[in-house]
């Protein structure tokens, strides 16, 4: 077919950070979907020409350039678009309308509110931290709530018996609940209180594409401990501790907002 | 689709009047729950526990929530003209206007009506800037068309019209101007043509009228605020 033919002869093009849950999105997405694309790392410390000609007015990663050189820009968005320009790939969205809306509710959720407690959490130290904490654990217990008796109830992925949508949004974020546990010795993603949540993320993760789109633990690791202390030393915080291994590896500029740390 | 449709809300927010004018331009019937000002009702809260706010779109009884939302299952759910574009890409770049809108204009406009504290001359230039942007964007999405939807208004023309309104109101409030001929030509022409729309005619609320509004949403608030233990 003509256009299949087109689509391999230049594939889409995707800019993003390797520490980027929103980058992790939109590749985890492509490779959902069986689409071929190029990948460009962004160092955000001193971003591309490419980038800031195709996200003028954000100028952040992930951006998608198409075969014919327009792009595209917000991780939702992309997900979005990659639905409906390949129809014949395999969907994200659920089909009804009414799952539809219920996972862009959520989506905007996890943006909203569940990401940047997450990213306060990580951020803060103290009383500050201790409500950053709480924060996380109301908004844990909505989707808890939502797996054990509302709209996900029964499902072993939000997307029903595979991951979707949702699944992709919630879970390229996740991983970093148990990073940040680590970092900053703070439980969020407790496995008694949260059971079902506990498991979807273990199943999410466990997902082939999903193994191959996430980073090692251990770079997840380095790279969280040195934004946290870059963190609290730019909030004159008074609890960052000096960690043994500080990494070695030259991290992006103090960008904080293009630094995906959120979910 | 007989089911009953209901709208949650309150006349005086942007949300709920992009809610409605998709509504009507999908000659859908509706009920209008209109809010007490200043009170929410037991339905709202029911029906969206997690924020608590309008608009709520009921459908056969089942809650959608968050306007963008909202627009995009009513253009899935009932036949009649599309909102959205039907060029995935264009669908994508309604979607990435859409937000920037919502990001850049609500609080800011907020601010400048001094719902919430800040600096009425920051956020008036923080409007202005987002409406520069949104001047480009609309030559780009419409091709020299009236609207961003093209030949007729869609999802982007009612997202950012739902604030005309309110871009007026904020004027008046704040002494700043934000949407004028000037600096946005386009846009300008543009919100005469959306606000004369017969779809739409009916549902944008008078700058004036918003005005008053803000003065007794505030005084309502305060009185809350004394009645609580």
């Amino acid at each position: 077919m003509e256009k299949a033919a087109a689509e391999k002869a230049a594939p889409l093009e995707l800019l993003g950070s390797w520490a980027s849950s929103y980058t992790h999105r939109v590749q985890l997405a492509l490779r959902l979907k069986g689409l071929e694309f190029e990948y460009a790392e962004e160092d955000l410390g001193s971003k591309s020409d490419a980038l800031l000609r195709h996200n003028p007015v954000y100028k952040k990663v992930p951006v998608l350039v198409l075969p014919d050189g327009r792009a595209l820009a917000e991780s939702a968005v992309i997900l979005h678009y990659l639905d409906d320009a390949f129809p014949a790939a395999r969907q994200l969205l659920p089909a009804d309308p009414f799952d539809r809306a219920v996972a862009r509710f959520w989506c905007h959720f996890s943006d909203d509110k569940l990401g940047p407690a997450v990213g306060a959490v990580f951020a803060s130290t103290g009383e500050e931290q201790e409500a950053a904490v709480r924060q996380v654990h109301e908004n844990l217990a909505l989707l808890e709530a939502e797996l054990r008796e509302g709209a996900f109830k029964g499902r072993r992925f939000f997307g029903g018996d595979e991951v979707g949508f949702l699944d992709v949004v919630l879970g390229c974020g996740s991983y970093w609940l148990a990073v940040f546990e680590e970092v900053t010795g703070v439980q969020l993603v407790d496995a008694e209180a949260f059971p079902l949540f506990h498991a979807w993320l273990r199943d999410f993760e466990a997902q082939e594409e999903v193994r191959e789109t996430i980073p090692s633990v251990d770079r997840l690791l380095d790279y969280a401990r040195g934004l946290r202390q870059m963190l609290l030393a730019m909030a004159g915080g008074a609890g960052a501790a000096a960690p043994a291994d500080a990494p070695t590896a030259a991290l992006p500029a103090p960008a904080t907002a293009d630094i995906a740390v959120d979910i | 689709m007989s089911e009953p449709v209901v709208v949650v809300g309150g006349w005086a927010s942007p949300f709920v009047t992009r809610v409605c004018i998709a509504l009507k331009l999908k000659g859908v019937e509706y009920e209008f729950l209109q809010e007490a000002v200043g009170r929410k009702s037991e339905l709202l809260l029911r029906s969206n526990p997690v924020h608590k706010k309008m608009p709520v779109l009921l459908h056969g009884g089942r809650p959608v929530c968050e306007s963008l939302v909202i627009l995009q299952y009513v253009d899935e759910v009932f036949p009649g003209s599309s909102i959205l574009p039907a060029d995935p890409y264009h669908r994508a770049v309604h979607r990435f206007w859409a937000e920037y809108a919502d990001a850049k204009l609500h609080t800011a406009l907020r601010t400048m009506r001094g719902m919430v504290g800040g600096d009425k001359a920051d956020a008036a230039e923080q409007v202005s800037a987002a409406l520069r942007q949104l001047e480009d964007a609309l030559a780009e999405c419409s091709g020299g068309k009236p609207y961003f939807g093209g030949d007729d208004f869609g999802f982007l023309d009612i997202v950012v019209g739902s604030y005309i309104g309110w871009f007026g109101a904020a004027e008046k409030i704040a002494g700043l101007r934000v949407l004028d001929e000037a600096s946005t030509p386009r846009l300008a022409a543009w919100a005469a043509r959306f606000c004369a729309h017969e779809a739409v005619r009916d549902l944008m609320p008078d700058a004036d009228r918003l005005v008053e509004f803000g003065e007794v949403l505030r005084a309502a608030l305060a009185a809350n605020a004394s009645c609580r233990p």
